[in-house]
């Protein structure tokens, strides 16, 4: 069963009175487990396919499906709930919300549901922020942590309501070498451990290196 | 709950810009507040001062004088006032019944004659108050509307004097009398010939209106009856221990008078007194004005802080709505944001404004006098609850108002777009 499944999906901008085609019918398909790049130069087309697959944005033309359900004709809400609790996220820029401790913060997706009871859903979170090894860090705010440890809330954050995908658009591209390394071991760890599936964009070759599988994209369109 | 933690984590981000918005805010309550005590005390003066020293609460008189009564006053007279008195004896609001008689005529000291409206009293009911001038000047900036007649020269009557009357201020200049002067009062009797009898000038009085000062003489009832030849009297006067018992005893006095078939009609002090109501109409329109301009202020000031965040947030915004909040929680978000600042700010000035005026009114504020009146005064700003409420209501409401469009434009954003925005 494909995690993810995006069949000859187009995206158009209308920018001024040009009309930009940012995807040229691109078929994709993920299985659970993977750990799939999607590699390309800045503008081929990699956010708006993440954006199509996460129903941020919806396609001109072409059909996605999560889980095998399709997201076209379903409603603001209900793409909202399927976000909610089947993708998680991981942010170029971290997007930590900076009123809330690191403990909120991975907490803040499980609140959107009301299947369990606030003190499991603390438990979940503090456990999260374990698995990236924060626990200690769990009463600061995102401003007294450094971007590694940032981006480590949000990994916290995007597997904390055990997604069946988590997208993560360039989630190394703000760190330093070092630091995006560690990061990316991290995705690769918890990949192997619990069997998430990972799609992350990138147009670093060493980030390619860790992948799965790479899928490029040229100009709106998958290569080979 | 994550909503409003996150709404009111938000407010104290950007910590000044959040005191100044809280500020306007406050400080809009408490101008309310302060006008609201200021006009209420203003008017609680000029309503007792009035009560007491004029109409009373109410007046009772046989019915049809207020209608028809103006040419034949004495067509209205009452002819049983005792029998009326015992009925209301009863009553525990009442604090006491008076009989009065009011006439026209000519007052004369043989040079000057002057026409002047005449009210038969019973002394011990309404006394007037020794107050010399030299007395008044000292106290005149620093104490309330006076609530009674004052007697500033000479003395003031009582029940034994047959032949004395006391003058008001403007009257006695008028015919340039002094105190233990000679007068002539000519009146037209009940029955319709002319009267006339030589008084004496007992003292000068001076109530809070002008308008009376200049026209008005009191005399003991029993000397104005034998003036105008009649027993009745025109009007019955009672007097309340609280002013609010007003319409309550009004209502308790009709029944009274209706089982007992008696013809007549009750009116109020408000009904008594047009200059009062007609200012109070006015103050009520200027506070009217005031709430709408700090209505607006606040809505202003919420809306330009509500708007700026929206803006500054936006990539929080697009963030929130990427993991799965819908545009409703959104909404929420702002709305509570907006909503928290508007009960803050209400809550700080509420406590501040009451405060204010609690400490202003213990020290005061020296007023000129009131149009139409003789005195300057001493305002006592009341912290009056209904304002407050209405301040607390004001406050819910313009931050409700204020941050419905920004919470509005938010939810509207294209997540996609909003997403870019962070840096």
């Amino acid at each position: 069963m494909n995690v993810v499944r995006v069949e000859k999906a187009t995206k158009d901008y209308l920018l001024g009175k040009i009309t930009v085609c940012a995807l040229k019918g691109v078929d994709l398909q993920v299985e659970k487990g993977e750990f799939l790049a999607i590699a390309g130069p800045s503008g081929s087309g990699k956010t708006t396919l993440l954006n199509l697959i996460s129903g941020i944005e919806t396609p001109s033309s072409g059909k996605i499906f999560i889980d095998e359900r399709e997201l076209s004709g379903l409603t603001n809400n209900e793409l909202a709930d399927i976000r909610a609790q089947r993708i998680g996220f991981i942010f170029q820029n971290f997007n930590l919300l900076p009123v809330l401790t690191a403990v909120e913060n991975v907490e803040y997706p499980l609140l959107l549901t009301h299947k369990i009871s606030s003190r499991e859903k603390r438990i979940i979170a503090e456990h999260a922020l374990s698995q990236v090894g924060l626990a200690q860090f769990a009463r600061h705010r995102p401003l007294e942590l450094s971007g590694g440890q940032r981006q480590r809330v949000a990994i916290a954050r995007a597997i904390v309501t055990n997604p069946s995908v988590i997208l993560a658009d360039e989630p190394t591209a703000n760190l330093d070498h070092k630091t995006g390394e560690e990061i990316l071991g991290l995705m690769k760890k918890i990949n192997q451990e619990q069997q998430t599936t990972f799609i992350f964009s990138t147009h670093d070759q060493k980030v390619m290196d860790m992948a799965s599988r790479v899928v490029r994209l040229w100009d709106g369109s998958i290569l080979g | 709950m994550i909503t409003l933690k996150i709404a009111i984590r938000n407010i104290f981000r950007h910590r000044t810009r959040t005191i100044i918005t809280l500020s306007a805010i406050a400080f809009g309550c408490i101008s309310l507040i302060f006008v609201g005590g200021f006009f209420e005390d203003t008017l609680w003066q000029m309503r007792e001062s009035y009560i007491r020293a004029h109409t009373g609460h109410l007046q009772v008189f046989k019915t049809g004088f207020f209608e028809k009564g103006n040419a034949h006053p004495f067509d209205y007279l009452i002819d049983n006032p005792q029998e009326i008195i015992s009925l209301t004896k009863d009553i525990p609001e009442i604090q006491f019944v008076t009989s009065r008689i009011e006439f026209s005529g000519l007052l004369s000291t043989g040079d000057n004659t002057i026409s002047f409206i005449g009210q038969g009293i019973e002394p011990k009911n309404e006394p007037g108050y020794i107050f010399s001038e030299e007395k008044l000047n000292l106290m005149r900036e620093n104490t309330n509307i006076p609530s009674t007649l004052l007697i500033t020269k000479g003395d003031s009557l009582k029940e034994t004097d047959a032949y004395d009357v006391v003058l008001g201020k403007g009257l006695a200049a008028g015919i340039e009398a002094k105190v233990g002067d000679g007068l002539i009062l000519l009146a037209n009797t009940v029955g319709g010939s002319i009267n006339a009898l030589d008084v004496n000038v007992k003292g000068i009085f001076l109530t809070s209106a002008k308008a009376f000062d200049d026209r008005f003489l009191r005399l003991n009832l029993a000397t104005a009856q034998k003036l105008l030849q009649t027993n009745s009297v025109l009007s019955l006067m009672i007097r309340l221990n609280k002013t609010e018992d007003t319409i309550k005893v009004k209502d308790r006095l009709q029944e009274l008078f209706k089982g007992k078939n008696m013809d007549l009609e009750i009116k109020t002090w408000v009904e008594l007194s047009d200059f009062y109501t007609k200012t109070e109409a006015l103050f009520n329109r200027q506070f009217l004005i005031l709430k709408l301009v700090i209505g607006i202020v606040v809505i202003l000031s919420i809306f330009n802080t509500m708007n700026m965040a929206v803006l500054e947030r936006t990539g929080e915004i697009g963030t929130i709505m990427a993991l799965g909040t819908k545009k409703s929680g959104v909404l929420n978000l702002f709305l509570y944001e907006g909503i928290a600042l508007g009960l803050i700010g209400g809550v700080i000035g509420i406590a501040a404004g009451s405060i204010i005026t609690y400490l202003v009114s213990i020290i005061g504020i020296p007023m000129p006098p009131a149009p139409g009146a003789t005195f300057n005064w001493l305002s006592q700003p009341k912290v009056v609850p209904s304002v407050l409420i209405f301040t607390f209501l004001l406050s819910l409401f313009t931050s409700l108002i204020s941050s419905l469009f920004p919470a509005y434009k938010a939810s509207k954003l294209e997540i996609a777009s909003a997403l870019r925005f962070t840096a």
